[in-house]
């Protein structure tokens, strides 16, 4: 129904009547919080591909039929949400008139049925002139109120004084507010995208890999990280995580600041987070080289695909791969020897040989290929790997996010005004008695009777409290 | 720490109050009464005393920072905030019935802060993603809506109590009890409070996400939970203010909604997500 729902002149009445309906309200907003639970007991998005592998294969493609493990992005949440900003707006709309009509209706200073029933408190006999006690409430009243009304009739004056009218659209000010927040939502998710990029320490980018969808986005500058750092605290945790950005635009700097989790960088309308880090193997390793005939030890260090002279002039090293952890036995280099003469000979040299030996005994003397003494007379060490700090970044744009912040602070502005304020009318009738001067007071609220009662037990003691100074002259 | 040893002799300060609300109730004595406020305020000042003191100890370690931010702060603020709250109430009312429902809970949660030993009253200091102003406004806010809800369950159970009570029945413990009509109007007002409370509690936290991990919103289950019980709370409003619903319709929703704040506050720590530093 909601989504044919062209809204013509004679759209039918139950369409209508339907969604103004609170008790729809009511069933939405409690239908959106039990398929919600849903959501958090069944594992989304990137989390859900690990669980899927225990699963039977039915079950997830019952599951993944229902766009189970991405509900809260699926077409039947969406329409729900949808039905329910409908039912708001309709609902709005359906009250707003008789809102507007309670508003702009002033009734009349003369009524009297305010004062049926009245309390006997709010009922006094002043000894003082009739004018003198006019002019009193009259002032008192103007301090107080913006528009004061007066009627006279026979012996008595009417008045009739209100505030807080504006309170009556406090609940539309809520109401639009949640439907800004949810056009930020929509405008965020078609017009903004959330990605994340890794970049080496000195190294720079230019795109950026989406979430969503993995595919790589290209950005209108590019970005380098000069240099990461982590920062401890004595017991371990880390204290602080920072990247030092700078972006390039038409090949100049335009900008540089180091990023920290919390202060996000906004550069041409893109935002950049600190978001994780980690460490890659570098180009550089440093090996040892121990003779077994002589026992001499030589050191080197090697860059990946750069050749090196072996100590003895027997022939070339040559790294070709460097993997931070290789077999799950650590950090390990592939070296490629070419002797002088004869066929090149390729292993795997380890740097935790002593560990690997003890845990795998005769291993390396089985395999030649993870041998690191299969080139006489040397026995290869890896002494260690340069290390290299990436950031991971969490670069997004989100178009929808003033919308969203409007929203935030006018919904808190709606919610005190719809709760906290209300709309108070106030008659006062001061009658012309033989006895002295007769003074009445009533008033009717929106809500918070107490405040009103507070209200008119102020008023009533500023009435007699001045008027029992004034001498009776009469 | 001096600071958690004060808060684990506050426990049985609660205790006691609970335990003395209750004699009041049972004994229909205005002493029991007396005493128990007594023991409820000083509890509530060394309550007090205790948090800033926590506070003072953290600079002292060179860590400073407020003590807001792991599961044993937030129980600990929770139950002052509960506390609070309940005095203010029972200063309005001149009632001290609700005192014997609510002063248990403050206990509850003080012993498991206190006692329990999963979770560590260690002064931590703050990783990277805690370091923001938005924390301070988020816990706290945060809690005081948890803490009014807690007083709009201890209410709207003493409303469904309270209709057992009949002239014919003799019982002083639900005499006591203030009337339906009273009790409705208190847990209103109350949940009033802890919606607005819980709207400024998920605004801060939603523009803290977007300042720490960019989205302001990822249905993470902590957020959708505090999603649930918002719009549980929200039909609630709805149901009163439009459709007029009052009495057991109404504290049966308000207890539903108190089930979800809990859910939202510990039992999501079951669950993988966002929120994983308030579990320890």
């Amino acid at each position: 129904m909601a989504r044919n729902g062209t809204v013509s002149k004679r759209t039918p009445p139950f369409l209508w009547s339907t969604f103004s309906s609170i008790k729809l309200t009511i069933f939405l907003l409690i239908l959106v919080a039990v398929t919600s639970i849903l959501g958090t007991l069944i594992p989304q998005q990137e989390s859900a591909m690990k669980v899927v592998q225990s699963l039977s294969p039915s079950l997830v493609g019952f599951l993944d039929s229902l766009h189970l493990f991405d509900m809260y992005h699926s077409w039947w949440f969406r329409l729900i949400i949808g039905a329910l900003a409908l039912n708001l707006i309709v609902c709005s709309l359906d009250r707003f008139s008789s809102t507007l009509k309670r508003f702009r209706f002033t009734p009349s200073a003369t009524r009297e049925k305010p004062f049926e029933n009245l309390p006997s408190e709010q009922r006094f006999l002043l000894q003082a002139s009739f004018d003198s006690v006019t002019n009193h409430v009259g002032t008192l009243l103007k301090s107080k109120y913006k528009n004061v009304k007066r009627v006279d009739k026979e012996k008595t004056a009417f008045y009739f004084v209100q505030k807080g009218r504006l309170s009556h659209f406090g609940v539309y000010l809520v109401h639009f507010s949640v439907l800004l927040i949810l056009l930020g939502g929509f405008a965020g998710s078609l017009f903004g995208f959330e990605a994340f990029v890794n970049i080496l320490e000195g190294e720079g980018v230019d795109t950026v890999t989406l979430r969503k969808t993995r595919a790589l986005k290209p950005l209108p500058f590019s970005v380098r990280c000069d240099k990461f750092s982590v920062e401890f605290y004595p017991n371990g945790t880390p204290k602080e995580y920072r990247s030092d950005l700078v972006f390039f635009k038409d090949g100049r700097i335009a900008f540089q600041s180091p990023l920290r989790v919390n202060h996000p960088i906004t550069f041409e309308g893109i935002t950049f987070y600190q978001s994780s880090y980690g460490t890659l193997p570098g180009n550089r390793v440093r090996l040892s080289l121990k003779r077994e005939d002589t026992g001499d030890n030589a050191f080197v260090e090697a860059e990946i695909n750069q050749p090196f002279p072996l100590p003895g002039r027997e022939g070339e090293g040559l790294i070709t791969e460097i993997k931070s952890d290789f077999m799950r036995m650590g950090p390990a280099v592939r070296l490629e020897i070419q002797p002088v003469a004869g066929e090149k000979i390729q292993m795997w040299v380890f740097k935790n040989h002593s560990m690997i030996e003890e845990r795998f005994p005769g291993i390396f003397e089985k395999f030649p290929k993870l041998n690191p003494a299969s080139f006489k007379p040397y026995t290869f060490f890896l002494n260690g790997t340069e290390a290299r700090y990436y950031t991971g970044l969490q670069v997004s744009r989100d178009p929808g996010v003033p919308l969203v912040w409007t929203g935030f602070v006018t919904i808190i502005v709606g919610l005190f005004i719809t709760f906290f304020l209300s709309h108070r009318m106030i008659w006062i009738q001061v009658s012309r008695l033989e006895k002295g001067v007769n003074v009445a007071l009533a008033g009717t609220s929106s809500k918070n009777s107490v405040g009103l009662s507070r209200e008119i037990g102020r008023l009533i003691a500023q009435i007699r409290g001045t008027m029992d100074d004034i001498p009776s002259s009469c | 720490m001096l600071n958690s040893i004060i808060l684990s002799y506050i426990t049985f300060a609660y205790f006691f109050s609970f335990f003395f609300y209750l004699l009041m109730m049972v004994m229909h004595k205005e002493a029991f009464g007396r005493l128990a406020t007594s023991i409820t305020l000083a509890g509530f000042f060394g309550h007090t005393f205790a948090i800033v003191l926590r506070w003072i100890e953290s600079y002292q370690l060179g860590i400073g920072r407020a003590p807001l931010s792991n599961l044993y702060e937030s129980l600990i603020f929770f139950a002052w905030t509960m506390i609070l709250l309940y005095i203010i109430v029972e200063w309005k009312t001149k009632n001290k019935s609700v005192g014997a429902f609510i002063a248990p809970i403050a206990f509850l949660t003080m012993a498991y802060a206190s006692f329990s030993p999963a979770i560590s009253s260690r002064i931590q200091p703050l990783i990277p993603a805690l370091k923001s102003n938005w924390l301070i406004a988020h816990v706290i806010t945060c809690f005081f809506g948890y803490a009014a809800f807690a007083l709009a369950f201890a209410l709207s159970m003493m409303f469904l109590l309270k209709k057992l009570d009949s002239p014919e029945r003799k019982n002083l413990f639900l005499r006591i009890i203030p009337d339906s009509w009273l009790l409705d109007e208190l847990s209103y007002q109350m949940v009033v409070i802890g919606f607005l409370f819980l709207t400024l509690g998920i605004l801060t936290g939603s523009v803290w996400a977007y300042s720490a991990w960019g989205a302001y919103w990822q249905w993470d289950p902590k957020e959708t939970w505090s999603l649930i019980t918002w719009l549980v709370y929200a039909a609630l409003l709805h149901s009163r203010m439009v459709r007029g619903w009052k009495g057991n319709k109404l504290a049966t929703l308000s207890i539903i909604g108190f089930c979800c704040v809990i859910f939202t506050y510990l039992g999501v720590n079951y669950l993988p997500g966002l929120h994983s530093y308030a579990k320890s």
